[in-house]
């Protein structure tokens, strides 16, 4: 299954956006706008991301527009905004959910996430094993190093991923 | 000592100087590696469109080592480590995903309790191996060689889940560098992240990230910079070039690997710790090693 007939079986966005708002509301209205997350936030300087903006957002019932925009996108995963929340606020879960969402509604998803996870879905990994060059232009594989050969997930493995895809994965 | 080791998606597919290095290195610590058969991915990058999915992926590499029966899982990516540690976490806080997720292992006939205990290179190193033990087994101490450290974002935080170290003034990977006779400076960039996480979705913007902490690090005037995740390595080692055209600077700083760095100091082989597969110029690190 492609992940194109995956989104076919998605939910609908009334219902999804209402999930999301449920998901998390209760530990987002914790948020007093302190603004420790955005200060140190590694993709603020260059892409203009703003933890508390996006909790305000969603406290506000914005999801659309957020997911709309991409922005859950434009966060490196450093993890730097939720150790320093004086108040716990999920942060990280909240960037997942969106771009659970996103995903779902097949909206911004970046090219190159969607290959790799096409690839996870059919391999197991991210990537098959790679030639690699050394310093001085000579071509290396596991094998010509050394390394023992990779053994992967068997059919069940494909099987139950498929399943939890089609299922949608929010909550 | 008997240790499981789960090599996640980077290192077995092309981070192989990390493999090489820790498949070298460890052996001469007493330590003996156990492969595992049949893990995947551990979820991390299919966390963005699946939470669920990606909690089971995780799970069932836990799963397969739990099996395995040794006491620690050694996960040498911050990705994977962190990726395991939540959703072992997790696993104990959640029983509805407990429910749901036993069902899909049941499958497979596989079954996870929890008795495995993820650790990264890092704090396996430092408090399980031991820094004594470290230290006895440097042939060729590298006195002299002035370096600075990167920890790594998913090692660090949230730091009740994996907090191998104090999330905002971590020390262990530069006791692990001191331990070998080397000298680690401080330095105020030591916590920025590499950026690897924004390279699939704004990959200018990642390699810039990465190429700013590699122009600090190169004004200090060390001999390079050592970390211990494949992520964070492509971003400071194979895409430090990119990187320097993105911020429109010159680089050319030494990445390596801290097992690397503990093989040199053990005097093997360089090519046994894939140093020749490092883009960075380590060349400039060998020479100050060997002088």
């Amino acid at each position: 299954m492609s992940l194109k007939d995956l989104l076919s079986e998605a939910v609908s966005e009334r219902e999804l956006r209402n999930r999301i708002v449920r998901e998390l509301s209760s530990k987002l209205q914790s948020c007093i706008n302190c603004l420790r997350c955005t200060s140190g936030c590694t993709s603020m300087k260059l892409l203009e991301l703003k933890p508390h903006f996006l909790v305000s957002m969603v406290r506000l019932g914005f999801v659309r527009e957020l997911v709309s925009s991409g922005v859950a996108w434009t966060c490196a995963l450093c993890l730097k905004c939720e150790e320093r929340c004086p108040q716990r606020v999920p942060l990280s879960d909240l960037t997942m959910l969106l771009r659970n969402l996103s995903f779902q509604r097949e909206e911004n998803v970046p090219e190159a996430y969607l290959k790799a996870v096409s690839f996870v879905l059919e391999t197991g990994f991210i990537q098959k094993p790679m030639e690699v060059v050394s310093r001085d232009f000579e071509e290396f594989t596991r094998e010509s190093l050394g390394l023992p050969s990779m053994t992967g997930p068997k059919g069940v493995f494909y099987e139950n991923l498929m399943e939890l895809m089609a299922e949608g994965g929010l909550g | 000592m008997r240790v499981s080791v789960y090599w996640g998606c980077m290192i077995s597919t092309s981070e192989y100087a990390y493999e090489l290095s820790l498949r070298a290195t460890l052996p001469k610590l007493g330590v003996e590696i156990v492969d595992l058969e049949g893990a995947s991915c551990c979820g991390f990058p299919i966390r963005s469109v699946n939470r669920m999915a990606a909690e089971y992926m995780a799970l069932r590499n836990l799963a397969i080592a739990d099996g395995v029966g040794t006491k620690f899982l050694l996960v040498p990516c911050n990705g994977c480590y962190l990726s395991l540690r939540e959703a072992a976490y997790r696993w104990r806080a959640d029983e509805k995903l407990r429910g749901k997720v036993s069902e899909l292992l049941r499958r497979e006939g596989l079954t996870f309790e929890g008795r495995v205990e993820v650790v990264h290179t890092i704090n396996f190193l430092h408090d399980v191996v031991g820094l004594d033990v470290v230290k006895k087994a440097v042939k060729r101490p590298l006195r002299g060689l002035k370096l600075v450290s990167h920890t790594g974002c998913h090692v660090l935080r949230p730091s009740d889940v994996v907090g191998i170290d104090d999330p905002e003034r971590p020390t262990k990977l530069d006791d692990l560098i001191r331990a070998l006779g080397a000298e680690v400076l401080d330095y105020p960039e030591s916590l920025d992240c590499c950026g690897g996480g924004l390279l699939l979705s704004h990959p200018e913007t990642a390699v810039s990230i990465a190429a700013t902490k590699l122009r600090a690090v190169q004004r200090l005037g060390v001999h390079g910079l050592v970390d211990s995740c494949p992520a964070c390595h492509v971003m400071f080692d194979a895409k430090q070039e990119a990187g320097a055209k993105a911020i429109g600077c010159k680089l050319s700083v030494p990445v390596v690997y801290y097992t690397q760095l503990l093989g040199l100091a053990m005097g093997l082989d360089e090519r046994s710790l894939g140093l020749h597969l490092n883009r960075s110029p380590v060349e400039k690190l060998l020479e100050a090693v060997s002088g």
